[in-house]
């Protein structure tokens, strides 16, 4: 399996009045195109955070994020085309667009990097497809779906650029346990079948059935769980 | 252009939010248009009045003066004052003729101000004229002999007549104004002025009755002189007529009503001759570039001409006044008007920005989380703040055309009621019109040059009563403008707040 993303001894602190927080303690880890990476913890853990800075949402305080062995903590990085071709969100609460339809959430990353509008109104629709997306709802404002609805098409938009990681944030965390289990089932598929490197952040032992590699994050430090024989640790 | 697109799509998906901040907007830049289209229109009355009044001068001798010397007068008995006149120089005389004259190098030095554009001298006198009879003068001369009051005045004979001189008979103010109009031959000229040359103007019914025709000649005797000597020829040059006004054949104007017609005009040099009083003039009269120019000329009129008080420049600022003051206050008002409804709009975009972008802050980091730049945030917010603004004054612009005259109506009524009382009071308290009123001191309420003429009183009132609110073109670049400011304070909302937003705080909240 080829190395997509290495973390190494990343750390990062928020200031706050009670005082310094270390929400990432010097974490060490590594993920693989095709596999599923789980990472558990409790709330507050700082496994969001881990999130964020592996998606450049955050800026790291030191150590190193390498992907594709290019260091995206470097000045010279191009977060932007980074945040558009290699990482794709989905969120616990979605965070779609709640004005727009499904089939508009899914275009817009696509709009974004300049594809041209034929090209997106295709990948879209092949996209929502795949979700289990139907054309009705694909007119349908993200308002007016369910949030089963909702993250299928949260997770569409994350592949609409066609990006090698997909981070994923407590992504069964509003939904119920059949949708739950079916959002990690394609999830688990876009790593097995498309070669993607999903990283999925959770409270939810239950998604470590999932998991290739898992881990647990407790006070910003990252610990390995042996999750099986068949699997690596 | 894909932010554009976006951004136009998403002014289109939030109708009802938007159609909230429209109306507001609305309200505001459509009092802020009509506020402007009353301004402009004041403005651009004031300067077409600058154009026409205000700029007006009269070099003469001063009324203090003029009282000073009465003065004098009545206080010497009238045998004395004989015998001193009996022992006259002839220097004496001359200074006795000209004492109510201004020297004409003083008029020539003051038309050398760069303010003056045009000017003119002007010398009015009664002048004996033998062999002609002004007709119904002597009727009138007949009639009071006959009646209850005995002889008539023994200044008044029917072989007098009043002589104007002037540069150039065309521009005599008479002729300009189209009170009197030339029916045959011709004006005399500048040349005329200069080489002196004997002809004179004559009235068309005075004419007719002494059997005059252009070309004919008539005898005048220099004032003061008798003998062959004091016999000048003057060539009839041109014969005119006089324009009988409305409110001459309404005999409502007095003051204008010339039923004996025996003014002759003539070149002033020729008049200054038959008055034995060469090289002096009544007064000297000026137009000069603006209204604007009024204190530097009275102030270059006070260093270099004004001789103590002997002399007064005499300008027609009060007439100025009494036209442009309603339209000064009226373009005051609506300079206030529309910079409080401007800061309403300002405040009405700040305010709905603020709130739009606050309930959309989970949008933005959206959107930069999923690769977008602050560019192209910007960019979306922009053409939804553009919109917004864009429709609102499209809608102002309509209805500024329908209710801007009326606004300008209100205004100017409201300003015409206070400086009515604001003029009745002055003349209550200083009898010389408003308080503050420009020259209206010197002026002594007499309007200037002559009577009835484009600074009569009536015809100012009649252009102060109405403000015509021209929906003018620059009033489109005005609210172009108008839309760019409100964008731009409208974009600086989504402009702080984007550059400043964190995606990773916004994304976890629920």
């Amino acid at each position: 399996m080829q190395d997509v993303l290495e973390i190494r001894e990343v750390s990062k602190t928020f200031r706050a009045k009670s005082g310094d927080v270390t929400a990432v303690d010097g974490v060490t880890f590594r993920a693989n195109k095709g596999e599923v990476t789980v990472i558990l913890g409790a709330s507050g853990s700082g496994k969001t955070t881990l999130l964020y800075l592996i998606g450049s949402l955050e800026n790291p305080d030191g150590g190193e994020i390498e992907v594709f062995g290019e260091d995206i903590c470097k000045p010279e990085a191009d977060l932007i085309q980074y945040r558009r071709k290699r990482v794709g969100f989905v969120f616990q609460f979605f965070n779609l667009i709640t004005a727009l339809t499904a089939l508009e959430n899914v275009t817009l990353p696509m709009d974004l990097a300049d594809a041209s509008s034929l090209e997106q109104h295709e990948r879209a629709v092949e996209l929502l497809g795949r979700m289990g997306i139907d054309e009705r709802l694909r007119k349908t404002k993200a308002n007016k779906m369910s949030g089963g609805e909702k993250q299928r098409v949260a997770i569409a938009r994350a592949l609409a650029n066609d990006p090698d990681i997909i981070l994923a944030d407590e992504p069964t965390g509003n939904l119920d346990t059949a949708t739950g289990r079916i959002v990690v089932d394609i999830l688990v598929g876009l790593a097995r079948k498309d070669g993607k490197c999903v990283i999925i952040v959770t409270h939810d032992e239950s998604i470590l059935d999932a998991a290739d590699w898992a881990y647990r994050m407790e006070d910003g430090k990252l610990e390995g769980i042996e999750i099986g024989e068949e699997r690596n640790l | 252009m894909r932010s554009v697109k976006r951004g136009f799509r998403s002014f289109r998906r939030h109708p009802l939010r938007n159609l909230v901040v429209i109306l507001l907007l609305f309200v505001c830049l459509a009092f802020s248009l009509s506020m402007l289209a009353v301004k402009l229109a004041a403005d651009s009355q004031v300067e077409e009045v600058k154009q026409s009044v205000g700029n007006y001068a009269e070099i003469r001798v001063s009324s203090d003066y003029r009282m000073a010397l009465f003065e004098e007068e009545r206080s010497q008995d009238p045998s004395e004052r004989a015998a001193q006149a009996r022992t006259m120089t002839e220097e004496e005389q001359l200074e006795q003729r000209t004492r109510f004259l201004v020297p004409e190098e003083l008029a020539d030095a003051f038309s050398q101000e760069t303010e003056i554009i045009t000017y003119d001298k002007v010398l009015e006198t009664q002048i004996t004229l033998s062999d002609i009879t002004n007709t119904e003068l002597e009727t009138v001369i007949s009639l009071r002999e006959r009646g209850p009051q005995g002889e008539g005045p023994a200044a008044l004979s029917s072989n007098m007549f009043s002589f104007e001189g002037n540069t150039n008979g065309a521009s005599a103010s008479d002729f300009m104004l189209g009170s009197k109009v030339l029916v045959e031959g011709s004006f005399y000229t500048y040349q005329d002025y200069l080489d002196a040359a004997p002809v004179v103007l004559i009235e068309k019914t005075l004419a007719e009755d002494n059997e005059l025709a252009v070309g004919d000649t008539i005898t005048a005797t220099i004032s003061g002189e008798s003998g062959r000597d004091a016999e000048v020829e003057l060539t009839v040059l041109g014969i005119y007529e006089t324009v009988e006004t409305e409110q001459q054949a309404e005999g409502t104007n007095m003051e204008t009503f010339n039923p004996m017609g025996d003014t002759f005009y003539a070149p002033l040099s020729v008049v200054q001759t038959l008055n034995g009083t060469p090289g002096y003039v009544g007064l000297g009269s000026y137009y000069f570039d603006s209204v604007d120019s009024t204190d530097a000329l009275q102030q270059a009129f006070d260093a270099n001409i004004a001789d103590g008080d002997t002399y007064e420049l005499a300008t027609d600022y009060s007439d100025f006044e009494t036209i442009a003051d309603p339209l000064l206050k009226v373009g005051k008002t609506s300079m206030i008007g529309l910079a409080g409804a401007l800061g309403a709009c300002a405040l009405i975009i700040l305010l709905a920005m603020a709130i739009i972008i606050g309930g959309r802050t989970r949008e933005l980091g959206v959107l930069k989380a999923i690769g977008a730049t602050d560019r192209q945030v910007m960019a979306q917010y922009a053409v939804e703040v553009v919109c917004i603004c864009l429709v609102a004054i499209i809608l102002a612009m309509g209805i500024t055309a329908l209710i801007s005259q009326s606004m300008g109506d209100w205004l100017l009524s409201g300003n015409q009621v206070a400086a009515t009382d604001t003029s009745q009071q002055g003349i209550v308290a200083g009898g010389q019109g408003a308080p503050g009123q420009f020259m209206a001191g010197p002026m002594g309420g007499n309007s200037l040059y002559k009577e009835g003429g484009r600074f009569s009183v009536a015809s100012s009132q009649e252009q102060s009563t109405s403000l015509d609110v021209v929906y003018q073109g620059n009033l489109f670049l005005y609210g172009v403008l108008i839309l760019l400011g409100i964008s731009l304070l409208g974009m600086a909302v989504p402009l702080v707040w984007i550059t400043r937003l964190r995606p990773a705080r916004v994304l976890s909240m629920e």
